[in-house]
């Protein structure tokens, strides 16, 4: 028994003190963020209510006069965000100025204006009130004061952000800090077709969030479905090969199995041409592909056992880069200890059937994923409940919860938010 | 013509069109993850077989995109069907992720094109 608790054999230079080199504590770290109602009413004021969030990207508005809706729980909200004929991207409340009826309906669209239909006032896509139906029926009206409400919006490397400040205290650029300008002109490829995967489950965000900051859990937890491609003889607790803090953000360069050979009883994977098991997580290879791997931000220690860097912005979105591409996650507080957790992984179009049965076998393997770290979160929530513990204890792996921990910390205790990112 | 279920030569499959050429990638793995291991693993078996057999014949007959009749279409469903059933047969060696919650609130909003 005893050697399970040993150290294991490394046999790959991996990286080491990300704790203490992004500045953090060592000690366990208090249960009460995951458990604690109150701690959530904090949240949702003082993080949700006043970070810049990722709500999708550029391509989810392909065309002049898209739109799509956004419901934001954390912060009571149903987002309505909009590209006009100018391509000028814009966000509001879905709430219309008469008596509060949701003006746009659907999920997303193409349209140039909305027509609320509870008694037919329109607005135009720029938030102005341009018609309203029996109007000498009203009593000085003044239609300019009564324009959809907006909500502060701006765009980064064609991700689309919101913040809930009436006029927000930091700019997206100065929120994202040094992780916004290293992170310029990666190539994002495939951005037309996504795998997106929703998932409502009874956790807390920070719970699944963690989930996707380390690669620990995967040989345990994973053993089927990422085991064998992010872990291996050599690394097998996949300890990182590299990371680092970003102000209030974190990334992280996780171990990928280079010597994984598709195994002889996987005879769809083969039959598919699939050769690289879960680490071409995006499923391209081509040109594009080795574009992203030179950018300086990307595998940032250069390791040659690399599989991904997870780059988690604060608070609630990864955008995550492998060899194949790149995929998000959201997770969105509903409740203290209920999440919805929408992850989209960017693929590119089959071009052949054999290619698409390799694309449903991978979609199909996220899908597995997902429902193991779901059941585990689920499982997780319970047991905190429970107050057996009032700690949990992190390794030096697990610096990207650690951080994100004592980021939310600083924001629920902070004044205002230029103190948060000092 | 219409009421045929799958294309000539691929007959043997039809005892598996009803439960298993469903039209979307969450439809797939719903219907993969509720049956029994017996089953997913007799489709899985037989599907298996005339898959090579299966991919030629969409691939020169419907590319990609094209519109099907429904037996070809039934027969391309099926096809996708296998990467589903592989999870259970080659992966897990039962029909779900071992120790995982079902019913489960997750779902494929939209999976890879077509029959995504
Ligand atoms: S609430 Fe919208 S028109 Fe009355
Ligand atoms: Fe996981």
């Amino acid at each position: 028994m005893s050697d399970v608790l040993e150290n294991p054999k490394i046999e790959v230079p991996h990286a080491i003190d990300l704790t203490r080199k992004a500045g953090l504590g060592t000690g366990p770290v208090p249960v009460e963020p995951y458990v604690s109602p109150e701690f959530y009413e904090r949240e949702r004021k003082l993080v949700f209510g006043r970070a810049w969030l990722n709500l999708g990207r550029i391509e989810q508005l392909p065309k002049a006069n898209s739109y799509f809706v956004k419901p934001v729980e954390a912060c009571n909200a149903q987002v309505l965000v909009t590209r006009n004929a100018d391509g000028e991207i814009k966000a509001f409340h879905n709430v219309c100025s008469h008596r509060g009826a949701a003006v746009a309906l659907e999920e997303c669209g193409v349209r140039n204006r909305f027509t609320c239909r509870y008694h037919g006032w329109t607005y135009r896509n720029d938030g102005e009130l341009i018609g309203v139906t029996d109007p000498d029926m009203f009593f000085d009206l003044d239609k300019k004061q009564l324009g959809l409400t907006p909500i502060a919006c701006d765009v980064w490397e064609g991700w689309i952000f919101v913040n809930f400040q009436k006029r927000p205290e930091v700019s997206l650029i100065e929120f994202l800090g040094d992780l916004g300008e290293v992170f310029r002109g990666i190539p994002y490829m495939n951005t037309h077709q996504a795998l997106i995967i929703e998932a409502n489950f009874n956790a807390n965000w920070k719970l699944i969030a963690d989930a996707f900051a380390e690669g620990y859990h995967v040989s345990s937890l994973h053993p089927n479905t990422l085991a064998p491609s992010f872990s291996s003889d050599k690394n097998k607790f996949a300890r990182p090969v590299g990371g680092r803090a970003w102000g209030a953000h974190r990334s992280v360069s996780t171990f990928g199995n280079m010597d994984y050979v598709t195994p002889e009883n996987s005879k769809v994977e083969r039959l598919a041409n699939m050769n690289n098991g879960a680490i071409v997580l995006a499923g391209d290879t081509g040109e594009q592909a080795q574009k992203l791997l030179a950018h300086r931000a990307i595998n940032q220690a250069k390791s040659a056992h690399w599989s991904a860097d997870l780059t988690w912005l604060f608070p609630n979105f990864n955008i995550d880069f492998s060899p194949g591409g790149f995929w998000t996650h959201e997770f969105w507080p509903t409740a203290y200890n209920k999440t919805r957790w929408i992850a989209r992984i960017y693929m590119p179009t089959a071009t052949s059937w054999r290619d698409r049965l390799a694309q449903e076998h991978y979609a199909a393997r996220w899908g597995e994923v997902v429902l193991e770290d779901v059941s585990n979160c689920e499982r997780i929530q319970i047991g905190l409940e429970s107050g057996a513990k009032d700690h949990i204890i992190l390794q030096d792996g697990e610096f990207m919860i650690r951080h994100s921990l004592e980021t939310i910390n600083k924001w629920v205790n902070a004044k205002t938010v230029k103190e948060a990112l000092s | 013509m219409s009421e045929k279920l799958l294309p000539a030569g691929f007959e043997a499959l039809e005892p598996f069109v009803a439960y298993w050429a469903q039209p979307t990638n969450d439809k797939r793995w719903d219907q993969r993850a509720r049956a029994p291991m017996a089953e997913i693993t007799a489709f899985y078996d037989a599907m298996y077989d005339r898959a090579e057999d299966a991919i030629a014949w969409l691939d020169e007959n419907y590319p990609l995109g094209q519109e099907m009749p429904e037996d070809a279409r039934n027969l391309s469903c099926l096809l996708l069907g296998l990467g589903q059933a592989a999870i259970a047969v080659e992966m897990h060696r039962q029909p779900r992720s071992p120790y995982s919650v079902f019913p489960h609130g997750i779902y494929m909003k939209s999976g890879p094109w077509p029959l995504g």
